[in-house]
Parts: C-alpha cells; sequence; structure tokens
C-alpha cells in the first residue's frame, strides 16, 4: 500500500501566477504580438490591448478574493460549504433560515468569481463531490488506481493517444509528471464507468481540475460528479445521445432567446453542433481563455448544467451584428471561434449570460430535454440501421484490404 | 438539385474538403502542414471543427479549398452530419504505423457515403510514411483498397511534408475536372434553367442519371506515391 499512498500525495507545485505582466517598451506599440503566460499558466498571444485586459482580470480577482475574505470575517470561515447532515446540531429552523440566506449570497458571489485560492474547497463542497466521495471508503481512488495499473482497454489506448495532446506546451501539464497525473485520473475514471469509457474530450475537463484541485484525487471526484450528477446524463457515451439532446435544446433556446440569429442561420442551413460539439463537451476549456472558463465552471457547479446554455447563448449574442452580416457557413465559425478565444474578461461574458438573457430555469430545461430525447434517439437509430444497411449492399466488405472485383 | 457553373465564376466558389480517418492519423497536421506548412509533434487534439481556406492554382486558375478537420474517435461519426454537408472531396486518412487505422478505413467509407452523395471525390491518404521502421500497412496494401473502392491514393508524411500538397491537390484538380465537364454540359443546355447562379457560393457535385454507370470509373485513378 506504501506506493499507492505516495501517489496519493501527489500534488503539483503548479500556483496560479498573481503576478503582473508587464510589457517591455518594445511591446507597448500596438499591433505588436507578444507571448505571456496566464493566470493558469497557459501561454497566451496576443496584443498590448490583451495583455492590458489580462491585468484588469488580476485586478479583480483580487478584488474579488477580498470580498470573500470580508465575508469570511463576518460570517465565519466555511460559511459558504454546503451544510452536512451530521453538522446539524440545534435549532434545525434557525440553520434553515441561516442557509437560505447564505445560498442568495453566495449564489450572487460565486457569479462574481471564487478566488483561485478558494476553488478547490468551494467547488467540491457545492457540486456535491464532497458528499459522493464520503459514501465510499477513504482508500477508494488509491485502490482503484492500483487496481487498474497495468491494465489495457481501448479507452487507455485512446488516453495515451492524448496525453501529449491535451494543452500541450504547458509548463505543469505538458511535463512527464503532468502526463502521469492526467493519465491516471482519466483512466481510473474509465473503469469506475466503463460505459462511458474514455471520451475525447475529457482530457482538456481533467486537466483543469487537476490544475485547480491540485491533488489529482479532487479532481477525479469533480470529474465524476460532473458526469454523474451535474451534466445531462449519456454526455459522453459511446453515442454521445446526451450531447446531441443538449445541442437540440440549445437550438431551440437560440430561437427563443435571439430569434433574428437563429433566423439567419437556418436560412444559411447551419447547424449549432459545429461550434456547440466541442463547447458542451470540453465545457468551453478549449475554447475560453482560462480564467473565464473558470469563472463558468464556478458558476456550472453551483447552479448545475443550465449554465452552459446562459453561455453559449451569450457567445452568440455578443457577436449578434457581425453574425448577421455573415453569407458563408465558415464565416459564422470563425467569428464564434475568434470571439471565444479573446474573451479574457470574464465579466464581457458572464454579465450577457445572467443579465442580459432572460432566466431559464432547469425545470424548463429538464423538459424540453425530455421534448428532445425521442427525436435524438431516433435519428441515432436510424443513423445505424443505413450504416448497416450499405453493409449489406456492399459485396466486399471494405474492411477487407483485398478486395477485387 | 444539380448545380452548374461556367468557368469564370469557378473562381468565386469554394470546395468543401472534409477530413476524415481514426484519431491521431495525423488530420490535424496534414491540414497544418498543406495551409501554413506548420508541424507540431503534439498538436491538441480535435474535438469539433476546424478548417483552413487554402487557394490552390489550377491550369491557371485559383481554386480555393476550405478543408475542414475534426475529432476521429468512433463516438464522434454521429455528430457530424453537419459537418459532411456540401463536401465535394475528401481526405480518407491512415497511419501506415498503426493497421488498426487501416482496418477502419471501410467503416469511413460508409460514413462518408451515409452523409454524401457517391460523387465526392476521395482520395485514400497512408499518413506518417516517415516512420520506416514502424511501418504495419504496405504500400501496395492501400494501392489495392484504393483501387477496389474506387479511390485516389497517395502515402504522405506530414512531418518531411512529402506527398501533402500533392494529396490536396489531387483532389482539387480532379473536382476542378468535373466541373470543367460540367461547364461544357450546361453550354448545351444553355439557358434551360438560369436559377442555379442565385444558388449559394457552395458547389455540391452531383452525378447526372446518364452518368451514373462511369461515375465509379473515373475515381478509380491511383496516383502511386
Amino acid at each position: 500500500m506504501f506506493g499507492t499512498q505516495s501517489r496519493r500525495e501527489i500534488s503539483h507545485e503548479f500556483q496560479p501566477s498573481m503576478q503582473y505582466w508587464k510589457p517591455s517598451i518594445h511591446t507597448r506599440r500596438a499591433n505588436i504580438v507578444v507571448k505571456f503566460q496566464d493566470l493558469y499558466g497557459f501561454t497566451v498571444e496576443g496584443n498590448v490591448d490583451d495583455v492590458n485586459v489580462l491585468n484588469e482580470v488580476r485586478e479583480k480577482v483580487r478584488q474579488q478574493g477580498r470580498v470573500w475574505w470580508a465575508l469570511e470575517a463576518s460570517k465565519g470561515a466555511n460559511w459558504y460549504l454546503q451544510p452536512q447532515i451530521s453538522s446539524i446540531s440545534e435549532s434545525v429552523a434557525s440553520l434553515k433560515l441561516s442557509s437560505v440566506a447564505n445560498s442568495i449570497v453566495l449564489k450572487r458571489l460565486i457569479r462574481k468569481g471564487i478566488p483561485p485560492i478558494l476553488r478547490p474547497k468551494v467547488w467540491l463542497s457545492v457540486s456535491g463531490a464532497v458528499k459522493k466521495r464520503s459514501t465510499v471508503p477513504e482508500s477508494y481512488y488509491n485502490d482503484l488506481i492500483s487496481a487498474v495499473e497495468g491494465k489495457t482497454t481501448p479507452a487507455t489506448r485512446q488516453i495515451d493517444h492524448d496525453l501529449p495532446r491535451t494543452f500541450p506546451g504547458h509548463p505543469w501539464l505538458d511535463t512527464p509528471e503532468g502526463h502521469a497525473s492526467l493519465r491516471r485520473v482519466l483512466v481510473g475514471y474509465s473503469f469506475r464507468d466503463s460505459h462511458v469509457g474514455y471520451c475525447q474530450g475529457l482530457n482538456y475537463v481533467a486537466a483543469m481540475l487537476l490544475l485547480v484541485m491540485k491533488t489529482e484525487e479532487d479532481a477525479f471526484w469533480m470529474l465524476a460528479v460532473l458526469l454523474e450528477n451535474v451534466l445531462v446524463n449519456d454526455c459522453y457515451t459511446p453515442n454521445l445521445s446526451g450531447c446531441h439532446v443538449e445541442q437540440r435544446v440549445f437550438q431551440d433556446m437560440l430561437a427563443k432567446k435571439c430569434p433574428r440569429i437563429a433566423a439567419h442561420l437556418e436560412d444559411m442551413e447551419f447547424d449549432v453542433s459545429l461550434v456547440a460539439t466541442e463547447w458542451f463537451l470540453c465545457l468551453f476549456s478549449k475554447s475560453l481563455p482560462s480564467e473565464t472558463t473558470m469563472r463558468v465552471w464556478d458558476v456550472l457547479f453551483y447552479e448545475g448544467a443550465k449554465v452552459l446554455f446562459h453561455v453559449a447563448l451569450a457567445i452568440f449574442r455578443v457577436k449578434e451584428e457581425e453574425l448577421l452580416m455573415t453569407s458563408q457557413i465558415g464565416d459564422i465559425i470563425s467569428i464564434l471561434q475568434r470571439t471565444t478565444h479573446h474573451l479574457y474578461d470574464p465579466d464581457d461574458l458572464l454579465t450577457v449570460a445572467f443579465d442580459k438573457l432572460g432566466s431559464m430555469t432547469t425545470n424548463a430545461i429538464t423538459k424540453e430535454r425530455k421534448k428532445q430525447e425521442p427525436a435524438v434517439m431516433a435519428e441515432l437509430d436510424q443513423r445505424l440501421r443505413r450504416l448497416n444497411s450499405i453493409k449489406v449492399d456492399d459485396e466486399s466488405p471494405s474492411v477487407s484490404p483485398v478486395a477485387p472485383r | 438539385m444539380t448545380f452548374y457553373i461556367n468557368e469564370e465564376q469557378m473562381e468565386d466558389y469554394l470546395f468543401k474538403i472534409v477530413l476524415i480517418g481514426d484519431s491521431a492519423v495525423g488530420k490535424s497536421n496534414l491540414l497544418a502542414r498543406f495551409a501554413r506548412d506548420e508541424f507540431y509533434s503534439n498538436s491538441k487534439s480535435t474535438i469539433g471543427v476546424e478548417f483552413q481556406t487554402q487557394k490552390i492554382d489550377i491550369e491557371g486558375k485559383e481554386i480555393k479549398a476550405q478543408i475542414w478537420d475534426t475529432a476521429g474517435q468512433e463516438r464522434f461519426r454521429a455528430v457530424t452530419s453537419a459537418y459532411y454537408r456540401g463536401a465535394v472531396g475528401a481526405l480518407l486518412v491512415y497511419d501506415i504505423s498503426r493497421r488498426q487505422t487501416f482496418d477502419s478505413i471501410g467503416r469511413w467509407l460508409n460514413e462518408l457515403h451515409t452523409h454524401s452523395d457517391m460523387n465526392v471525390v476521395t482520395i485514400l491518404v497512408g499518413n506518417k510514411s516517415d516512420l520506416k521502421d514502424a511501418r504495419e500497412v504496405s504500400t501496395a496494401e492501400g494501392k489495392v483498397l484504393a483501387e477496389a473502392q474506387g479511390l485516389f491514393f497517395m502515402e504522405t508524411s506530414a512531418l518531411d511534408s512529402s506527398n501533402v500538397s500533392a494529396a490536396f491537390q489531387t483532389v482539387v484538380k480532379e473536382i476542378y475536372n468535373i466541373l470543367s465537364r460540367k461547364v461544357i454540359l450546361v453550354q448545351e443546355h444553355k439557358k434551360q434553367d438560369t436559377s442555379w447562379m442565385e444558388n449559394g457560393k457552395t458547389i455540391v457535385l452531383q452525378g447526372e442519371t446518364n452518368h451514373e454507370a462511369d461515375s465509379r470509373t473515373w475515381r478509380a485513378k491511383c496516383c502511386s506515391s
């Protein structure tokens, strides 16, 4: 057990850098592209304006930190943690009252951002990961990792292909140590839920979780609670049916919340899945700058999967006018990709997402999902039948390399 | 619907070409090499859709090819009907150092045919030809499969650049040739239907009924590497 015990202690040294990036004289000129590291160590290529925006974001993160510390001072440390059954003591009624009040404060606070240093603790609590972990023996993760060591499956093979291709160049993720940690989390999960196994996209999600949570085990539980509780079911299963359902729900919402764009896209026969597949599977981690992604995840873990719709709609909304001018599908994709990559200020996106689109209740979304599900299943089924019929028609099974006619 | 275009208009059009094949066969690097002459030993695995537009000179005419790239893992195949829409060319890629990726070619062909019509100009591409010592699929096997399926064939290396441009150019040139033939056709049927002119800019290739019989033959050419 010694070996696995030590593995549990592995936590990387990667710390969010809070230093200001100071442009040198040469880079103060406009239009000069400079490379620098963002809060989470990702290399960003941008101009001086982008640098300034990122410095402002750093300052806002500090200020937001001060707001959290002030609240800790007045409400007590850990006031934001979800009440545990065991901690209910004296008066249940008064606890309920204070927890309702706290949850209102917390919701507002989380939408403004969780300080990076508090993220591990707050995410574990508000997402339900702590609760999930408490239902299994403490040694669960270590036992799982040692049990699956050395096993090869289609999932592990795909994971091995993707390790060096997950945020290449990152100062910690793209090191032998980073690869090994990411591998253990992904392989461990692929055995926990062998139906999901491994789906491309999870590599980016798990990598970001490792950067934030600092320990593999916490990253693993965040991954588990995401797939099993926070996101819609079957998002990453072999037919990605949950992901298909989300795309259709999103399409429907776009028509309701941004009717002009939706109509224009329909005229152009633009399918939202061309851009939204990556958003929903990587939870924006491959599209948005790191701190913006983290701000989305702050809210995602507290408010649930509806947040993904808010954010996806907001991305379309902030570029509404530009999108309405397009006449080619490729231009739509380019605009949206360029936009997401440059959303360095999280508030630019989140203000639109939560204040300018009206409310969307989880209930309404659940209802809409139920409505879309049969159509998605029928479509997937039809696709399989079509593929099978081709195979039957084709006399020479094309998998055979030697098929002379 | 069948669209015809005339020669002057050809330059304004985009040929949509899709890259397909198993995960990690080098689709994104083929695109990076072709469009930007770049190669990354590790580039981010593709999840959604990426594309690049590249100008290609064919017989003194400038043609724009829009090349689309997407995820290769099997479960993504069902997300991609929009990916194939409007494609007139395809590069069907496997890795010569991993037989499994070659064995998947049949399934990728089925996928291509369910999403688009049979006339998509397709080239079978055996990538990573620089990995000579690790080769698991011989050039001859690739050729035989391509001939049996009526595909063009080439072995490429995105790493050392060999044949990368040639593979894309083969597809673009063939699309161009088919369209040129249609230009002649449209001159014969002149003024019967001019509504096509106002149609969208993306080219749709469709075999005429009377040409269906030989549609396989004109694709059954083989360019050796």
